[in-house]
């Protein structure tokens, strides 16, 4: 073999190797891209789902190594790790926080993919196992929140078990084989299939429900996990009571994700139906959406009685989510008045909810078609105006500096925190350096795609148009690359011509970057074009 | 009928089908022989005897001491081990009934031991000692128990159909000094009853 005069030498030579063998495994049949601008993250929710999945494992094997799933010990090494091990508090509250992101996340991956109709034309499979795995991770934060054992886990627990002893004929049995005998087994059990079963499963159903084309957007990433950090810095989880058995626990409701359901079970109906009939019926109606839908086309706006019902259920979610959460402060009336939700009153608005919601529905359509036909009508017409906001390469340089500046000094911020004990005052700021390190990736990718970017061609003066040319610097590099019958002339009489000629100037010039011409909004999204 | 067009067989003949079908049959019919789930459940770790009433401070209950109109959590049946004596199925409020409920007498008629666990959905209910409300309280759905009889008279425990509407109780008996003591219960709907699932009155 000839010498190589390339510089893959060393430690590049092995990184390009590895790569190379890459080549052969799975990893080649899913097709990353790195959008090179700035893309809406409905599209790759999922992707977000999946990065808060990973930071959730990681942060629960940290957490692992100092909890004990023993009922009596239980809260108490939790609030170990909350107190004592260093940086316990920050693992917590972002395992903790990033499992909230994660189900609110999923929801609105799911109702993005909805009312896009993406469940459409072959996708039904991914649509399914996409439901199941939204059921499983609410299960698999459900079964997190429980493990923690404080009066609020324990009352958990105890509904859950209920709920599946109520199962008809077979449920004491499911409960005996799944759950245990007792709570001491119950809180065994549930972290073993917190940590364990319900992981495996997620991972199986997500091998299933992964597209080919993914999309990593590494700013959008980091932001979501400044997001969750913030959230954890501001709003710290607390460790709620420790359960004792001889303190009878107070008035308690379970996590958003799960009071939709706890209002249907705060209507005295029987609790088999209201806690299991009900929301199995939800999600086999959503596991079958993709057969039920019979429109031909994918637009929520052409498709008006499956975008009904999704808003209908949106609508019915928020009002159960807020409703099963409602207890009335007022200590003075009886316990069984302020928790009991009177069905009729509850049910009759969840049907009146129905026609409010076609209605609804009905009124966006007509709205966005309006829309849309008032922007056609505005694009044939008059100019497109497209606002931007353009930097010139020195500007991003010293915005660069800046961000980078701006981290060093929050990194020492948030440890000099950390070491005086404000815990959630360094959650917050390790939030922001994940904020600044996402705008730091954008403005870098930003530059990337301005050097990309058409070199400029042959200018010519257009002094009336951009008075920005007029500056010394331009004026020569204009008149040399000008043709020679203009460059001979005087300045004076070159100044009709050049105008006739502007026109044909590409929009992406490098003269032009700097002056706010430039309105092609799919610079460097050529990863985005694939099929 | 030409060769073109028509489809392959399904590749299983008659007689694979059938032998397919006889193993299947042999294994059906042999497995609940098999003790298959028998790893899941736990087996009870306790047995059922006659045991003092231990209140929380340590002491056996009192008929002559312990305060009328009030109520303590007792362990039964108890382990030894802190952490399986910590569950709530084995949680009991022990109750002395107020005087009108005819709490003032020293015999079993004065008190009660009712299972911790609500009928509803197995949140932990207290009784409430307080005028006006002596009675025991759900915090989840807020049912309210009959102290005298166990019964829900109020909440989602109340529209259960029986036995779910009635908590299981612990026989009590008291010696000659007053000390009180559990007798050995028998849990089934029609006896002591079943933790969380309920008793027939």
């Amino acid at each position: 073999m000839a010498v190589s005069l390339d510089r893959r030498t060393g430690i590049v030579a092995l990184l390009y190797w590895i790569w190379d063998g890459v080549d052969r495994t799975i990893f080649t049949a899913i097709k990353f891209s790195f959008p090179a601008r700035f893309v809406s993250p409905f599209g790759f929710l999922g992707m977000l789902t999946f990065s808060t999945f990973i930071i959730l494992g990681v942060t629960g094997a940290l957490l692992m190594f100092y909890y004990q799933p023993i009922l009596d010990r239980a809260w108490d090494s939790v609030a170990f790790i909350n107190d004592d091990v260093p940086f316990g508090f920050h693992i917590r509250n972002i395992h903790y926080h990033g499992s909230n992101a994660m189900v609110l996340l999923a929801v609105l991956h799911m109702y993005y993919q909805y009312f896009s109709g993406r469940y459409k034309i072959r996708n039904e499979i991914l649509w399914m196992t996409g439901v199941i795995l939204g059921v499983v991770t609410i299960l698999e934060a459900f079964t997190g929140y429980d493990v923690i054992f404080s009066e609020r886990a324990e009352l958990a627990i105890s509904i859950a078990a209920s709920l599946t002893t109520s199962i008809p004929v077979v449920g004491p049995t499911i409960r005996d084989a799944a759950l245990g005998s007792g709570f001491s087994d119950f809180v065994l059990r549930f972290y073993a299939q917190h940590v364990f079963l319900l992981p495996i499963v997620m991972l199986g159903l997500m091998a299933v429900h992964f597209p080919r084309f993914l999309v990593f957007d590494v700013p959008m990433v980091m932001a979501i996990g400044g997001a969750i950090l913030i959230t954890g810095g501001v709003f710290p989880i607390d460790m709620g009571f420790k359960f004792e058995p001889t303190v009878p626990p107070g008035v308690t409701v379970p996590e958003w994700y799960l009071t939709g359901i706890y209002a249907f079970m705060r209507t005295q109906y029987d609790k088999f139906v209201t806690g299991l009939l009900w929301p199995l019926v939800f999600i086999i109606s959503l596991v079958l959406i993709p057969f039920l839908d019979r429109y031909k086309k994918f637009s929520w706006r052409d498709r008006p009685m499956v975008t009904a019902f999704g808003i209908t259920s949106l609508a019915q979610i928020m009002v159960t989510t807020y409703w099963g959460f409602y207890i009335s402060p007022d200590v003075s009336i009886p316990l069984v008045e302020r928790l009991v939700i009177d069905p009729i009153f509850f049910y009759g608005v969840m049907i009146l909810l129905v026609p409010l919601g076609f209605g609804f529905t009905y009124m966006m359509i007509k709205l966005a078609n309006e829309a849309e036909r008032k922007s056609k009508l505005a694009k044939n017409t008059g100019p497109q105006k497209v606002a931007t906001i353009n930097l010139s390469d020195k500007w991003i340089n010293w915005l660069l500096v800046a961000l980078l500046a701006f981290q060093v000094f929050l990194n020492i911020a948030a440890y000099n925190a950390a070491l005086t004990g404000m815990k959630n005052v360094s959650l917050f700021l390790i939030g922001i350096i994940l904020l600044v390190f996402a705008a730091f990736f954008h403005i870098y990718r930003y530059a990337l795609s301005q050097q990309k970017s058409a070199p400029p061609p042959a200018p010519v003066r257009i002094v009336e148009d951009f008075p920005e040319l007029s500056e010394s610097e331009v004026i020569p590099e204009v008149t040399a690359d000008s043709t020679s019958e203009t460059s001979k002339l005087p300045d004076g009489t070159s100044e009709e011509k050049p105008k006739e000629l502007a026109p044909t100037v590409p929009t992406t010039t490098k003269a032009d970057l700097d002056i706010g011409t430039n309105n092609n909004t799919n610079l460097g999204s050529q990863d985005l074009t694939k099929p | 009928m030409s060769e073109v067009g028509t489809k392959k067989s399904d590749g299983l003949s008659r007689r694979d089908f059938l032998r397919l079908m006889g193993a299947a049959g042999t294994g059906l019919a042999f497995a609940p022989f098999i003790p298959f789930g028998d790893f899941m459940p736990n087996p009870n770790q306790a047995s059922l005897e006659k045991v003092p009433v231990i209140l929380p401070d340590g002491s056996q209950a009192n008929m002559n001491t312990y305060e009328i109109n009030s109520a303590q959590v007792i362990t039964y049946p108890s382990t030894g081990d802190p952490a399986l004596d910590a569950e709530a199925f084995r949680k009991w409020q022990f109750i002395r009934l107020p005087e009108e409920l005819g709490g003032g007498k020293t015999d079993t008629t004065g008190i009660r031991a009712y299972s911790m666990i609500c009928l509803h959905l197995w949140c932990l209910w207290k009784y409430w000692p307080e005028d006006g409300r002596k009675r025991g309280e759900c915090p989840c759905h807020g049912s309210m128990y009959d102290p005298t009889t166990g019964t829900a008279f109020v909440g989602p425990a109340s529209v259960q159909a029986a036995p779910s509407n009635t908590l299981p109780e612990l026989t009590l008996e008291i010696d000659s000094d007053g000390f009180v003591f559990i007798l050995p219960p028998k849990f089934d709907a029609n006896n002591n009853g079943v933790i969380g699932y309920g008793r027939f009155a």
